[in-house]
C-alpha cells in the first residue's frame, strides 16, 4: 500500500503577504530522510495547480527533522484580498501531508 | 545587571483571551509581559479608524489590557509592552496615562514609541529615488497605486523600546515594531546588548525566541497536529521565556495551565510563516533557526540553545495598504438527494444571473464546500456519484469588483436562488460587500527611519 506523508509528518501553515508557508514536521527522527526525498517544488506545484502561480521552495532543517516550503502567489493575492475563504493559508498547507510517501 | 529576565507573551493577536495573560501576570513571577497585537492587515484597519476619529487608531484591547493589569503589574514589579499602539500609539499613551490616574497610580510611566509611520513622507521618498518595488510581484508601478495609498508602516526594530526602558518605563506602548521586538527590546535592554556584530548570536537567540512565543499558545498546544492529545487548551497556558546572558533559554508555562510546552510544539512553531530558516530577518537581526538544538529539561519545559545570527539588515520592510475595490460573497447549502448536482445547477443559474444583472466583475470564484473549498485543485473530488450521495454540499461564491454598487449584485443574485434556485437551497444571512485593502510590501533603507520615544506620567 501507498503510504502518504500523512503516515510521517505533521505540518502547520500560514501566510506572509501572498505567500504560503508551511512547516512539514517528521513524526519521528526516522521518517526525516523520507520526508526529505518526498517534498520537492515540482511536487508541490503539481498538487495544487493553478493554485500555486509562484515559485516553490523546500528549506531542510536537520536539527529539528523539518522541512519548510514556501509558496509564492499562492494565496490568490493575500489575506486582505483573496476570494478564498482560507485567507491565510492555514488550512491550505494539510494538503501537502497527502503527497505519496518516497520510500 | 540581571543574570536572568522573565518575560511572558501575553497576546499571540488582537482578540486573544486576557485570563491567561492575567494568569501570567500573577503566577508567573515575571520581569516582563509582553503583547503583540498587529497582523498585516491591521495597520490599515486603524488608520480608516483614525480618518474617522482622530483620537482613534489605536488597538482598543490593548488599552483595556493596559488598564487591568497595570495595578498587579505595579505591585509586582513587571512592566508591560506591546505595539498596541497602531496608526496612534500617542492617544493609546495618553488614554493610559489618564486609566493609570483614575486608578490612583500616580508616578507610572508610560514611553509611547513612534517613527514607524510614513505615510506623509511617502511622495518625498519618492522623490528620493526608492522604487518601491513590490518584494513580492517584482513590480515597479508604485504609482498606478499612489492615490489610493491608507497606510504605510514599516517594521522597525526595538531601539524605540529600550530607549523607553532606559528611561524607566513601566509601560511600552509601540507603532509597527515587529512582532518580536516587544521581546527582543526589554531582553537587550537588561543585558546591556548593542546592535553589534559582537552580539548578532545573541540578539539572534532572542528574536529565535520571540518568534516562538509571538503566538501565545501557538506554542503551547494551540493549532497543534497533535490536538487530541492536548489537555484543556480552553484553559490553555501562555508561555514564558526565560533568557541568560549567554543567549541560551528555557521556556515553560505556569503550572497547573492548560495546554502543553515540549520539544515538539516549540517545533511546530519554529516553523510557522517563516521563509528560509536560515534567514529569518527582523529589523533587530537576523537568526539562524536551523543552528539551534532543543532539550527537555523537565515537564512542560523546553531548552533552546546554540542559536547562531548574523547582524540587523541595511533594508526594513514597509509594507503599504492602498484601497482596491471590493469583494461580494454569498454562501448557500444544498440536501441529500443528489447534494452536488443540486450545487452545480446553483452555480451555473448564478452565473446566468450575473450575466442578466450585467455584472462587471474583475474575478469570479466559486467552491463547492465540503469538496474543495479549502484546498482547491490540491483535494481530489469524488466521482459525481459518491458526491451525490454526500449529507450536504455547499456553494460558495465570491467576486472581486471595483465598486459596492458591483459587489452588491452578488448578494442580490445570491438572493433570487431563494426561488429561482434548486428544491431545499438553505442560506443563511446574506453577507454585505466588504472593501478590499490591498498590501504593497517593499523595502526603505534603515537611515529614513529613526525611532522616537516620548515619556508619559501619570
Amino acid at each position: 500500500m501507498t503510504h502518504l506523508l500523512r503516515d510521517i509528518a505533521y505540518v502547520r501553515s500560514g501566510d506572509k503577504g501572498d505567500t504560503c508557508t508551511a512547516g512539514l514536521i517528521a513524526k519521528t527522527p526516522e521518517d526525516y530522510p523520507a520526508l526529505l526525498r518526498s517534498v520537492t517544488p515540482e511536487k508541490v506545484k503539481a498538487l495544487y495547480g493553478d493554485w500555486i502561480k509562484g515559485k516553490v521552495n523546500c528549506y531542510p532543517m536537520d536539527n529539528i527533522q523539518a522541512v519548510v516550503v514556501v509558496m509564492e502567489q499562492a494565496l490568490g493575492g493575500g489575506a486582505t484580498r483573496t476570494l478564498r475563504l482560507d485567507q491565510t493559508g492555514k488550512s491550505l498547507g494539510h494538503a501537502l501531508l497527502r503527497l505519496p510517501k518516497v520510500e | 545587571m540581571k543574570q536572568t529576565v522573565r518575560l511572558g507573551s501575553g497576546s499571540g493577536f488582537w482578540g486573544d483571551a486576557m485570563d491567561p495573560a492575567m494568569e501570567l501576570l500573577g503566577k508567573g513571577k515575571l520581569d516582563y509581559l509582553c503583547f503583540d497585537f498587529l497582523a498585516e492587515l491591521t495597520m490599515a484597519l486603524l488608520q480608516r479608524q483614525k480618518l474617522k476619529n482622530p483620537q482613534m487608531g489605536y488597538v482598543p484591547d490593548a488599552v483595556q489590557y493596559m488598564k487591568a493589569m497595570m495595578p498587579a503589574a505595579r505591585a509586582n514589579g513587571t512592566k508591560l509592552i506591546s505595539n498596541g499602539g497602531g496608526v496612534n500609539p500617542r492617544a493609546a499613551a495618553q488614554r493610559i496615562v489618564e486609566d493609570a490616574q483614575a486608578l490612583g497610580l500616580k508616578g507610572i510611566r508610560v514611553a509611547l514609541v513612534e517613527g514607524d509611520g510614513v505615510l506623509d513622507r511617502i511622495d518625498d521618498m519618492l522623490a528620493q529615488g526608492i522604487p518601491f518595488t513590490n518584494m513580492e510581484t517584482g513590480s515597479t508601478g508604485f504609482r498606478d497605486v499612489r492615490k489610493r495609498v491608507v497606510a504605510a508602516n514599516v517594521y522597525t526594530d526595538s531601539a524605540g523600546i529600550i530607549s523607553g526602558l532606559a528611561q524607566g518605563a513601566d509601560v511600552v506602548i509601540a507603532g509597527r515594531v515587529s512582532d518580536n521586538a516587544v521581546y527582543v527590546g526589554p531582553i537587550m535592554h537588561e543585558f546591556g546588548w548593542r546592535h553589534d556584530d559582537a552580539h548578532a548570536d545573541r540578539i539572534a537567540a532572542a528574536i529565535t525566541l520571540g518568534h516562538i512565543v509571538e503566538c501565545a499558545a501557538a506554542c503551547t498546544g494551540g493549532m497543534s497536529s497533535r490536538f487530541a492529545e492536548m489537555p484543556r487548551m480552553g484553559m490553555v497556558g501562555f508561555p514564558i521565556i526565560e533568557m541568560w546572558p549567554d543567549g541560551t533559554a528555557e521556556l515553560s508555562k505556569v503550572a497547573g495551565s492548560g495546554g502543553r510546552l515540549d520539544a515538539f510544539t516549540v517545533k511546530e512553531h519554529m516553523v510557522y510563516e517563516i521563509h528560509d530558516p536560515r534567514s529569518y530577518v527582523m529589523p533587530d537581526g537576523i537568526a539562524d533557526f536551523t543552528s539551534l538544538a532543543l532539550e527537555e529539561p523537565g515537564p512542560d519545559r523546553v531548552r533552546v540553545s546554540q542559536v547562531r545570527g548574523r547582524p540587523a539588515p541595511e533594508m526594513l520592510k514597509l509594507v503599504i495598504g492602498y484601497q482596491d475595490g471590493w469583494i461580494g460573497e454569498s454562501m448557500s447549502f444544498f440536501p441529500w438527494p443528489y447534494a452536488y448536482d443540486r450545487a452545480v445547477k446553483a452555480k451555473q443559474s448564478m452565473l446566468e444571473r450575473f450575466e442578466r444583472m450585467g455584472l462587471e466583475a474583475e474575478q469570479i470564484h466559486f467552491d463547492f464546500v465540503g469538496l474543495n473549498t479549502l484546498h482547491g485543485p490540491g483535494a481530489p473530488l469524488p466521482d459525481r456519484g459518491a458526491a451525490n450521495e454526500l449529507n450536504e454540499v455547499g456553494l460558495r461564491c465570491a467576486v472581486k469588483t471595483r465598486t459596492v454598487e458591483e459587489a452588491e449584485k452578488v448578494r442580490r443574485a445570491a438572493s433570487h436562488l431563494w426561488i429561482m434556485g434548486p428544491g431545499g437551497t438553505s442560506f443563511g444571512t446574506p453577507m454585505k460587500p466588504r472593501p478590499v485593502v490591498s498590501l504593497w510590501p517593499t523595502l526603505v533603507p534603515r537611515e529614513l527611519i529613526k525611532a522616537h520615544t516620548e515619556i508619559l506620567e501619570a
